[in-house]
């Protein structure tokens, strides 16, 4: 008995520790990296290019880099990407501990804000290789001041997936306004055969990203009610924000049965089977939703009335900025200001569709879902996902609050007007501008 | 002890504690030590409590915090009142010698479950269950109520092969005179088992609800596979594990904050700690006197 006792303490006392072992890659020490050594005439620098996107190793090893090294053959560039749920907390670490990689792959927004605040980027004012994009593409990894220190490299759209033979079944025509959106799905549903959305509320993030952030831009005008709460000029209970939740929750009849528990591959999954009809999704999804040879087609968020303006979810996902404590900060931008060219944009967007090029020369997409995805880009107002800049940097981030609502309007009936209010209050609970 | 068991003896721990220390205790150590620092600046500054103050006082990370803490306490609860007797069930069973050869065939099958990975019997249960092609046409995982004693309730499917076990080993090494006399004095199979197999079982009970205490506040990977680092409908089967994670390492729309991380990382060894403890020092030493 007393060698089992003995035993059991020692577990007792490790699963214990276990909860707090994955602590210590916070380091309070900071140091800055050692100083900066330019690699002697004719010998090979090596970059490191630090990534959360792992699954696109052997797309870097084996297609971009060699490219790049072919024109600039004294570099050589390693990709090393982390695991993404780790990569923030794993970047911190290496940055701060003087192990950072030269090249650091953004985050957008609030996250990347906080690394520029920390000094983790060289800044980047100035050099021509900005040129190649517009303000509202650079912002997102843009200090209070307006300097910039990463190059946009790739972002993601959202938009609805329709079933083209369903639609040509039940003789439907795209959507163009909110009323036509809601009497096709209501067509859909008197029809009976076909489930209208496949929207489950299991997976919360997706009813913000793929839902209210996709037909709420019309109400809030986009950029304009965006940069209106980030200022505090509007505030969330605004009767243009009730109306986008309100659009939101207008979507309840039209959800699959036991939505409530359907997570987001449950939703593809209906859709590429065949039994629904439109779903509601970014553009990251592309392949999975073709993937079984469905004749599918998207289409853009409807305008509020006929010849409305348009507008259409544009989220920065990643960017590239030099190490402020790289020892090859010269190598570093020259690797940088050749992620701005044709040559590796169009490589990268076409080799991972779903993703497309924030720079203002156009990229053709050789996936036809993409091409199109790409074409509902004309003519539309451009807008990134509302919670995510700012508003989401104190407790409770907004964006987590946005899901939690919208989650809550889905399966308890919160309110539009209820949902916005508690939304207002949590912000208003830290953020100086809404005070 | 003399002087050289005494050498014998640290020659042999030392190994075992050197990695223990490094790999656990210091880390440990290291944790505790970060949440007292604010680093979100980049410079690492000394705040003495303050993390902890924060914690407890902002009106957002104290409401999940407790709600996270509630969740777990029904947890540990749901596992302790199901998993528990069931295993006891089970295990009497096995030995109740009506099973015959096929015991060891059950004995194996029961187990198995506890081998299996989390994302495994994740995935199993959520197509069981699914609304859409499952057995079930209601929500269970997407209604606030129903989300959490679901959620629970598989686990203890998985690791009901824990308490058997224990139990089994427990039941068998009731020696073989002490039946033989309660079966000569008369005592039915029942009787038998209630008033003579169960006392000299009963110190396992104490052994496996700490167990089971310490496993479900440790608890993340189910909950994570299923749910994410947000778990929900509206945090209802957010537990102290998955917050750990959401704060240090951060979700989609949360920054990761490292110093809060190892505030909440601390609590919780703290929570596990103080019962532990209570419980080896009080309760476990007083049970020895019933021991055989």
């Amino acid at each position: 008995m007393h060698a089992i006792r003995a035993s059991v303490a020692l577990v007792a006392v490790a699963a214990a520790v276990l909860t707090s072992a994955c602590a210590p890659s916070a380091t309070p020490v900071t140091t800055t990296g050692g100083t900066t050594a330019p690699a002697a005439a004719g010998e090979k620098v090596v970059l490191t290019l630090g990534s959360w996107r792992t699954e696109d190793l052997a797309m870097w090893e084996d297609e971009i880099l060699p490219a790049f090294e072919k024109t600039h053959p004294n570099i050589d560039v390693k990709f090393a990407p982390t695991n993404t749920n780790e990569y923030n907390a794993a970047i911190q670490s290496q940055v701060d501990g003087g192990t950072g990689p030269d090249l650091i792959t953004c985050r957008p927004y609030d996250v990347n804000r906080s690394w520029i605040k920390k000094g983790y980027f060289e800044k980047l004012d100035g050099k021509p290789m900005l040129d190649s994009f517009e303000p509202l593409a650079l912002d997102p990894w843009s200090d209070d001041a307006g300097s910039r220190y990463c190059l946009p490299t790739a972002a993601v759209l959202a938009g609805f997936y329709y079933n083209k033979d369903i639609f040509a079944e039940l003789g439907l025509q795209v959507p163009t306004t909110q009323d036509e959106f809601l009497a096709v799905l209501k067509k859909i549903k008197d029809n009976g055969k076909y489930t209208p959305l496949a929207v489950g509320s299991s997976e919360s993030w997706q009813l913000a990203y793929n839902g209210l952030y996709s037909v709420g831009p019309v109400y809030w005008k986009g950029e304009e009610g965006r940069q209106g709460l980030i200022k505090g000029t509007k505030k969330v209970t605004d009767p243009e924000f009730v109306k986008a939740f309100e659009a939101f929750a207008a979507w309840k009849p039209y959800l699959p049965k036991g939505f409530e528990s359907l997570k987001y591959p449950d939703m593809t999954q209906l859709f590429t089977l065949g039994k629904a009809a439109i779903l509601p999704d970014g553009s990251w999804n592309i392949n999975q939703v073709s993937v079984d040879g469905l004749n599918v087609g998207v289409f853009g968020p409807p305008a509020e009335t006929a010849g409305g303006e348009r507008y259409l979810q544009e989220m920065p996902d990643m960017a590239i900025g030099v190490n402020a404590a790289s020892k090859n900060k010269a190598a570093a931008e020259e690797f940088l200001a050749w992620t701005a060219t044709p040559e590796f944009l169009e490589v990268y967007v076409n080799k991972v569709p779903g993703f497309f090029s924030m720079a203002k020369q156009p990229v053709t997409y050789t996936n036809p879902l993409a091409q199109s995805f790409a074409d509902l880009k004309t003519g539309a107002k451009l807008t990134p996902r509302l919670g995510l800049d700012r508003l989401s940097a104190g407790t409770p981030p907004f964006d987590d609050e946005v899901w939690r609502v919208l989650q809550l309007m889905l399966n308890e009936d919160l309110s539009a007007q209820k949902a916005t209010e508690e939304l207002q209050k949590g912000l208003a609970s830290w953020y100086t501008p809404q005070q | 002890m003399n002087r050289a068991h005494y050498r014998y003896f640290l020659a042999f721990t030392l190994p075992a504690l050197v990695v223990y220390v490094m790999f656990a205790a210091l880390p440990l150590v290291n944790s505790i030590w970060y949440s007292l620092y604010d680093t979100d600046s980049g410079v690492a500054r000394f705040v003495g409590l303050e993390n902890y103050v924060y914690l407890f006082t902002n009106p957002t990370t104290s409401e999940r915090f407790w709600n996270a803490l509630t969740n777990n306490l029904e947890f540990f609860a749901i596992h302790l009142l199901v998993e528990v007797p069931l295993g006891l069930l089970l295990a009497a069973l096995l030995t109740s010698g009506t099973l015959r050869r096929s015991t060891g065939l059950y004995r194996t099958l029961l187990f198995i479950p506890t081998t299996l990975s989390v994302v495994i019997v994740g995935f199993v249960w959520r197509l069981i269950i699914n609304p859409l092609w499952g057995l079930v046409d209601f929500p269970l995982l997407g209604d606030e109520r129903t989300a959490l004693p679901t959620i629970s309730l598989m686990s203890v499917w998985q690791y009901v092969g824990i308490p058997m076990i224990f139990l089994y080993a427990a039941l068998l090494a009731v020696p073989n005179d002490v039946l033989e006399a309660a079966r000569v004095e008369g005592s039915g199979a029942w009787s038998t088992f209630w008033r003579v197999k169960f006392p000299l079982i009963a110190p396992q009970f104490g052994l496996i609800a700490i167990l089971t205490y310490i496993w479900t506040f440790n608890g993340f990977d189910l909950i994570f596979a299923l749910n994410g680092s947000a778990p929900g409908p509206n945090y209802s089967t957010d537990i102290l594990g998955t917050l750990f994670y959401r704060t240090f390492f951060g979700s989609s729309g949360q920054l990761s904050d490292l110093d809060l991380g190892a505030t909440v990382a601390s609590v919780i060894f703290l929570i596990i700690l103080i019962v532990t403890a209570v419980y080896f020092g009080l309760l476990h030493r007083r049970l020895r006197s019933y021991e055989l």
